[in-house]
């Protein structure tokens, strides 16, 4: 078989990983159902060629749990991750273009919350918007964006010294004409590959919190709650509860990250030789 | 890029590592290496962590008394409930209540001392009972006026309002030395009881010895060391034989424990749900009632149509019993209250109430939806369960039942208009009286915790409440619940339905021969211990 060059072997590690975070999602909505059915006469059944992940102390299918609890997970992590990426953006922006002041202001913010560990930054927000799927994601974009927003500011000041942006000041061009026709193109390679890479982050906060107590409600399946609850199973030798869904957690994750690393590679080929 | 999977798989392993390491750690240790468990004369009892006093163990701040009632230990009570929950004395010698019921006359023994050395006289007492109606918000105290010592051994309770049932709250105040009580009592008790509380490292273990200078008969038990831990962390324990008594939950009742065995003690730790009986009003921006509980018909179809014995099976393993009251085999317990599982005939209550099956499955009558929300805390795996048995169970009668976790945060408010999951179970009968009497100035003129009133039904609580003695009160508490034509059975109201008492359960090491239990209480923790002093070693 001839060996594939760099930039297929790139491409074809970030068509792997699109396909199958694709078909988690859409597995997990069509096992919507499935996931939340109780049924006492098959609990606790270890993995079989039914249950190919095993059923819990309530009967459910752990497959059905898991593929839901993954798909919910990468729905929190897209959301608030994009949320977070576009705050990033918005201040990363504003701080390098509107003056010294507002740099100040949202440099000590940046500063600020990336003082605070994440996840109490996260829990805080999250218990004070009341738990649940709102709680998680505002509290999830509202920690996230300050590195984002600290990389996007740097790369602007680095940009407003080149030329052609000098020269377009000169011609009277207004800051906010500047900002939008030439800088963000320049950005948005950037912001996409911050983007994607927020997304593992996003998720396994997600479940940490969850696993912890502080995210979604317990009779949902999410991948925070099925590990937490598969904890207390352990010592039983239940080790199908927790093995497989977090197996899959770890696997979704390293696939954003390969995701998110060949997008950078292939709309920024100079990072390759950094 | 592959540096940084490498540095992932290698956390993971490490992770792997350090977990199994925990695992072996806890293999290697041998029987009895914590110096107490396994020998005479000694015990290792688990509890849950949430059984640790917060306030230390003062009587005033919830010490043996509250929602967990249990025996006091460190100090003595003036009276005590038997095995079937009737009334015996400790401190008392005798009692009597005067005919308005106002006035309850006590005498104490004389030769009781407390560990320092000091008498116990009717002044403590007096102290004792006066302290807590100031300070105590674990339990009622608003009907004692005042605790009056006429002389060293006689102790007067003036009264606000009769109270036949004082007995049983004498049952769980422990009696403090007023001598030697101050801001820090919870944390350095001083009582006359059968142990002394030695040591305290919060957050993990109490040690008890036994009070040398004990008035009654001595504890056969010298040292009891009580260790907080959760359920599967016990289970370890007793697995590396760590401890003597291991308290755990039906999920690991199959664990077969090399020389252990498994103790099941009967309770009145009931779980069931409430349904509120009122049509939906909003006031004060809480929602009181539910448009589909509120059909009397509906509340009785569900009463019959769930099969306890099943749900026992299902999420207890069989160790519990059904429940059909919030105080089952308790002397007031009414046994009107039994009911006998009838899917036709629950089917058969909602069609003829008009509740007719849609094209998908659930009933309707009037647009409203045969369905409810069924609301369990989140993290108690057992009220998970039995809210999903209800909902599967309910479903068979075209019920709908959507379960959601929820913290107790928003709970108590959310159950004025949607079904929660609860757990009762108390030594005295004023649980009837919390949970179905009316309370002045609640909701919309109700119960406290759910909708519902009943004026025949408040009014026998009341006459039971006025009854001279507490063994005269039976009779009108059974009232309340069913005195042939009203109450809160199947036949009359049922705002709740009971759906198991849950046994309590621990890993005994062989060996050691725990006391008859008299039946527990709510709550996993204390109740195991009230008699520790009768435990043996064979």
């Amino acid at each position: 078989m001839k060996r594939l060059n760099r930039r297929q072997r790139v491409l074809l590690g970030l068509g792997v990983s699109v396909v199958f975070l694709i078909l988690i999602c859409v597995a997990g909505i069509l096992s919507g159902e499935a996931a939340r059915v109780t049924d006492f006469s098959r609990k606790n059944l270890a993995p079989c060629g039914k249950y190919i992940f095993g059923t819990d102390w309530l009967g459910r299918d752990m497959l059905a749990r898991t593929l839901k609890g993954l798909s919910l997970s990468i729905l929190i992590g897209i959301l608030a991750a994009a949320v977070s990426a576009v705050i990033a953006l918005v201040l990363g922006v504003a701080s390098a273009v509107m003056g010294k002041w507002v740099d100040e202001a949202i440099t000590f913010v940046i500063d600020l919350i990336m003082g605070i560990p994440h996840i109490l930054l996260l829990i805080l927000i999250s218990v004070a918007l009341g738990k649940g799927l709102k709680g998680v994601i505002v509290g999830v974009a509202l920690s996230h964006w300050p590195s984002l927003a600290r990389l996007i500011r740097a790369e602007v000041m680095q940009l407003k010294e080149s030329p052609y942006i000098q020269i377009a000041e000169k011609l009277g061009k207004s800051r906010w004409y500047i900002a939008r026709k030439h800088m963000l193109p320049h950005l948005l390679p950037q912001f996409l590959v911050g983007l994607v890479l927020l997304f593992p982050h996003a998720i396994l906060h997600e479940s940490s919190i969850t696993f912890l107590g502080f995210g979604l409600s317990t009779e949902q399946p999410a991948i925070g709650i099925v590990l937490s609850e598969a904890m207390k199973y352990l010592i039983t030798g239940k080790w199908w509860l927790a093995l497989f869904p977090g197996i899959l957690l770890v696997v979704i994750v390293v696939l954003f990250y390969v995701a998110g690393e060949s997008l950078r590679k292939l709309l920024d080929p100079g990072s390759v030789h950094e | 890029m592959k540096r940084k999977i490498t540095a992932i798989i290698c956390c993971a392993v490490l992770a792997a590592g350090m977990l199994a390491g925990c695992g072996r750690g806890a293999d290697k240790t041998e029987t009895g290496q914590t110096g107490e468990s396994g020998k005479k004369g000694q015990v290792v009892v688990t509890m849950p962590v949430t059984s640790e006093p917060e306030a230390g163990f003062d009587p005033a701040y919830g010490w043996g008394a509250g929602e967990h009632v249990h025996e006091p230990l460190v100090q003595s009570t003036l009276t005590t409930t038997t095995k079937d929950l009737k009334l015996g004395k400790d401190l008392a010698t005798d009692y009597s209540v005067s005919e308005d019921g106002l006035t309850w006359t006590v005498s104490i023994r004389d030769d009781v001392k407390f560990t320092d050395g000091e008498p116990l006289t009717a002044e403590d007492v007096a102290f004792t009972y006066n302290n807590c109606r100031e300070k105590s918000t674990v339990n009622d105290f608003t009907m004692l006026k005042e605790a009056v010592a006429t002389d060293g051994t006689t102790v007067e309770f003036h009264m606000n309002r009769p109270f036949s049932i004082w007995p049983y709250t004498m049952a769980v105040v422990g009696i403090v030395p007023e001598h030697a009580y101050d801001e820090s009592y919870g944390q350095n008790p001083i009582g006359s009881g059968r142990y002394i509380m030695k040591q305290w490292d919060k957050g993990q273990q109490v040690i008890f010895e036994a009070n040398p200078d004990y008035y009654g008969e001595a504890p056969k038990i010298q040292k009891v060391t009580v260790l907080f831990m959760e359920e599967d962390a016990a289970l370890a324990a007793a697995m590396a034989g760590q401890v003597d008594v291991a308290h755990t939950a039906a999920s690991y009742s199959s664990q077969e424990i090399d020389g252990y065995g498994l103790l099941a003690v009967q309770t009145v730790d009931n779980r069931g749900f409430n349904l509120p009986c009122s049509e939906p009003q909003e006031k004060d921006g809480v929602t009181y009632g539910n448009a589909f509980t509120s059909d009397i018909n509906v509340r009785r179809a569900i009463n019959i149509g769930i099969d306890r014995q099943e749900m026992i099976e299902n999420v207890l393993a069989g160790y519990g019993t059904a429940a059909y009251s919030v105080c089952d085999k308790m002397p007031w317990y009414n046994e009107e209250c039994e009911v006998a599982f009838d899917r036709e005939g629950a089917k058969k209550l909602l069609d003829d109430a008009g509740w007719t099956v849609g094209s998908d499955g659930i009933r309707e009558k009037n647009g409203v939806k045969a369905a409810f929300t069924l609301m369990f805390s989140s993290g108690d795996s057992v009220r998970q369960a039995l809210a999903e048995d209800t909902a599967n169970q309910l479903k068979e009668l075209g019920i709908q039942v959507t379960t959601e976790g929820v913290g107790w945060d928003t709970a108590y408010e959310r159950a004025q208009s949607e079904p929660l999951v609860w757990g009762w179970g108390a030594h005295t009968p004023m649980e009837l009286y919390n949970i179905y009497h009316t309370l002045e100035g609640t909701g919309i003129g109700q119960a406290e915790y759910s909708p519902y009133a009943n004026e025949t039904v408040d009014s026998y609580m009341d006459q039971a409440l006025e009854a001279g003695t507490a063994e005269e009160s039976y009779e009108l508490w059974q009232k309340a619940q069913w005195d042939g034509s009203t109450g809160i059975t199947q036949e009359g109201d049922i705002p709740w339905i009971w759906l198991c008492n849950i046994d309590h359960l621990y890993f005994v090491r062989d060996g050691l021969k725990v006391a008859d239990q008299k039946i527990h209480p709510h709550g996993h923790g204390w109740s195991i211990i009230n008699n520790v002093d009768q435990w043996a070693w064979e």
